[in-house]
């Protein structure tokens, strides 16, 4: 046994004793502490992505109240919260698909897969650092948009988290569904990204009077939402079936996109275009 | 095992691959590879990328993997790194199957692949350090000392707190050596590490290698074009060719097996007639002219070394230059491969 440049050697290699072996706690610490230094160090992505947001929402509010007049300013609030729920799922869905196929260009993606973690646990951290990531911009889109209407919504902080979150983590699946077939056809990601303006129609899907719609991403959850935020619906208040859909249609689409990002993956190994950009 | 091409078989006193790297104590190989196959395409369009390889490389070791594009390098490390997934073949790093634990192999073993691009250029040289080596499952905290003095090593100290993104070519290369060094593998793999450096950076990189490879014992496996790279920073050689192992050997042994396998001859008295002479009965490899006159090099054993010399005398040839030429691992690769310099 050696010890050079302080690392603890054998004749078998470098060991990491006990003391020094990172957790799951610590790789998600490490991975939100990414994301933290990006968000705060780079903000004009973020900032960029409100202004975007809040400027369509001017258009659309104040477009509306021009065309639609008192028809708008009724609805309000539902629009507020659909708003508020498709800049969510939108920032979710491109912040995974998009950026791993930036992974891959670094050529990050491979140390990334190259993990004593496996793969889906740092991917999974992964996507929960980007939906921590969404809501802070989407909130800040939301506030603004409360302002600019002067309408007030009923915000209770662990309704609207846990469903809003559960929500998008359908969107989160077919983000990762993305990203796969982004690793395996390369540029066709700039394609899958249309897919987020089917969001809107998913968000406002008639759930009350087709039931089947449910199933669909984002649309059982949005009408949750809207009770939650609108009509001030605590989260205990909703029935278990509600609840039941509300955690397992989209636990359905992370395994649906748990399993296409692993089969992608696995196909781009074995014709050799893991990571070749 | 010693693969050597058909072509040239070993010279005296040559050594093997297995005399050359055997195992110090007979302890678990770093890397065993066992009929490694990979073919991409199918039917006509088939390409066999890498066909049956196999070799094994000691704890401590440091190998140089060459070939001509194309000839399965980069197939070959992205196999065993998992990163591509072979038709057929056994890998396992430290004893540990890569197909059946890849996660417990992954704790050994880390790649820089493919130059500078496999870090965070808007995260600092320290902060990803700390990233990839959580990624690779150690805390950076408890190795943060070890950080310092890599990035020491690497004269990197200055530009630790810096966003990668504003650094130059050579320290970005650096950067990235240095995150694969952090995480604490015992077997890396170095694809092109020198790629796009001036000399300086170059030489500076592989003396910080090499000094970092023997203090820390690790394994390391190192692909280059850069045969300069190869010749000082490694202790072993395996050259590849349309997919096959075709020579495999320490560096000293292949040069050796080179040696003084050509002889140069030079003089102002060698006119143009003698040259037509000495082309007629030697093969010619080269023909410079200098100061001290015209100098001459062939492809020849030592008794025909003995008639070039005789040959010179019986034309009134006054030599001012005489000397065996000592071949470098290009000369080495071109020979092997046949590749046109």
């Amino acid at each position: 046994m050696t010890k050079g440049d302080g690392a603890l050697t054998t004749s078998a290699g470098t060991v990491a004793d006990d003391a020094m072996r990172a957790g799951y706690l610590d790789l998600a610490r490490a991975v939100l502490y990414r994301e933290y230094l990006i968000f705060v160090r780079y903000p004009a992505n973020a900032v960029g992505g409100i202004v975007i947001s809040v400027f369509f929402f001017g258009l659309l509010f104040y477009g509306g109240r021009m065309l639609a007049g008192r028809a708008i300013t009724d609805s309000i609030e539902g629009i507020i919260v659909g708003y508020f729920l498709w800049s969510l799922s939108v920032g979710a869905y491109q912040s995974i698909s998009s950026d791993i196929g930036s992974e891959a260009q670094w050529g990050t993606l491979e140390r990334h897969v190259m993990t004593p973690f496996g793969f889906a646990p740092v991917a999974f951290c992964k996507g929960v650092a980007k939906v921590v990531r969404t809501f802070i911009t989407s909130t800040v889109v939301l506030a603004v948009m409360l302002a600019i209407t002067g309408t007030s919504l009923q915000l209770n902080v662990l309704t609207v988290v846990v469903v809003a979150s559960l929500t998008i983590a359908s969107v989160l699946g077919l983000g990762f569904a993305a990203g796969g077939v982004a690793v395996l056809y390369k540029r066709i990601g700039n394609w899958l990204n249309l897919l987020q303006f089917g969001f809107i129609v998913l968000i406002s899907a008639p759930v009350f009077e087709l039931g089947w719609t449910r199933m669909l991403p984002l649309a059982h959850g949005s009408a949750l939402l809207q009770r939650a935020m609108v009509d001030g619906t605590r989260l205990w208040q909703f029935s278990a079936v509600d609840l039941g859909l509300l955690v397992g249609v989209p636990a359905g689409y992370v395994l649906f996109g748990y399993v296409v990002f692993q089969y992608t993956t696995r196909r781009a190994r074995r014709l050799g275009v893991l990571g070749d950009y | 095992m010693s693969v050597m091409s058909s072509q040239r078989p070993p010279r005296r006193g040559s050594r093997t691959a297995e005399q050359s790297t055997a195992p110090r104590d007979g302890a678990t190989p770093a890397l065993a590879v066992e009929g490694l196959s990979k073919q991409f395409g199918s039917g006509a369009d088939a390409v066999a990328a890498v066909d049956d390889v196999s070799f094994r490389i000691e704890q401590g070791t440091v190998v140089g993997l060459l070939g001509p594009n194309g000839a399965g390098k980069t197939t070959t490390i992205k196999s065993i790194l998992g990163l591509v997934l072979p038709d057929s073949g056994r890998i396992r790093v430290q004893g540990i199957d890569m197909n059946e634990h890849p996660r417990a192999a992954y704790r050994h073993v880390d790649g820089m692949l493919e130059g500078a691009r496999n870090d965070y250029w808007r995260l600092t040289v320290r902060e990803n350090l700390r990233y990839f080596s959580t990624i690779k499952g150690i805390k950076p905290d408890a190795v943060a000392d070890r950080h310092e003095r890599l990035l020491a090593k690497l004269d990197l100290l200055e530009k630790a707190d810096e966003p990668v993104r504003d650094l130059s070519r050579g320290m970005k290369q650096k950067v990235s050596l240095a995150s694969v060094l952090a995480s604490e593998s015992d077997l890396v793999f170095l694809d092109e590490p020198t790629l796009g450096l001036d000399v300086e950076s170059s030489l500076t990189l592989r003396r910080e290698l090499r000094r970092i490879v023997d203090e820390r014992d690790l394994t390391a496996v190192v692909s280059s074009h850069d045969m300069d790279v190869i010749e000082d920073v490694c202790d072993r050689v395996i050259i590849m060719n349309e997919g096959e192992i075709i020579a495999d050997d320490s560096v000293p042994a292949v040069l050796d097996q080179f040696t003084a396998s050509a002889f140069a001859v030079t003089s102002p008295d060698i006119t143009d007639d003698l040259l037509t002479t000495i082309r007629d009965r030697f093969e010619v490899v080269d023909v410079t002219s200098g100061e001290r006159g015209r100098r001459v090099e062939v492809a020849t054993d030592s008794d025909g070394f003995y008639r070039l010399l005789a040959l010179c005398r019986d034309h009134d040839v006054t030599l001012t230059g005489v000397g065996t030429v000592e071949p470098d691992l290009e000369d080495v690769f071109v020979e092997i491969t046949g590749q046109e310099r």
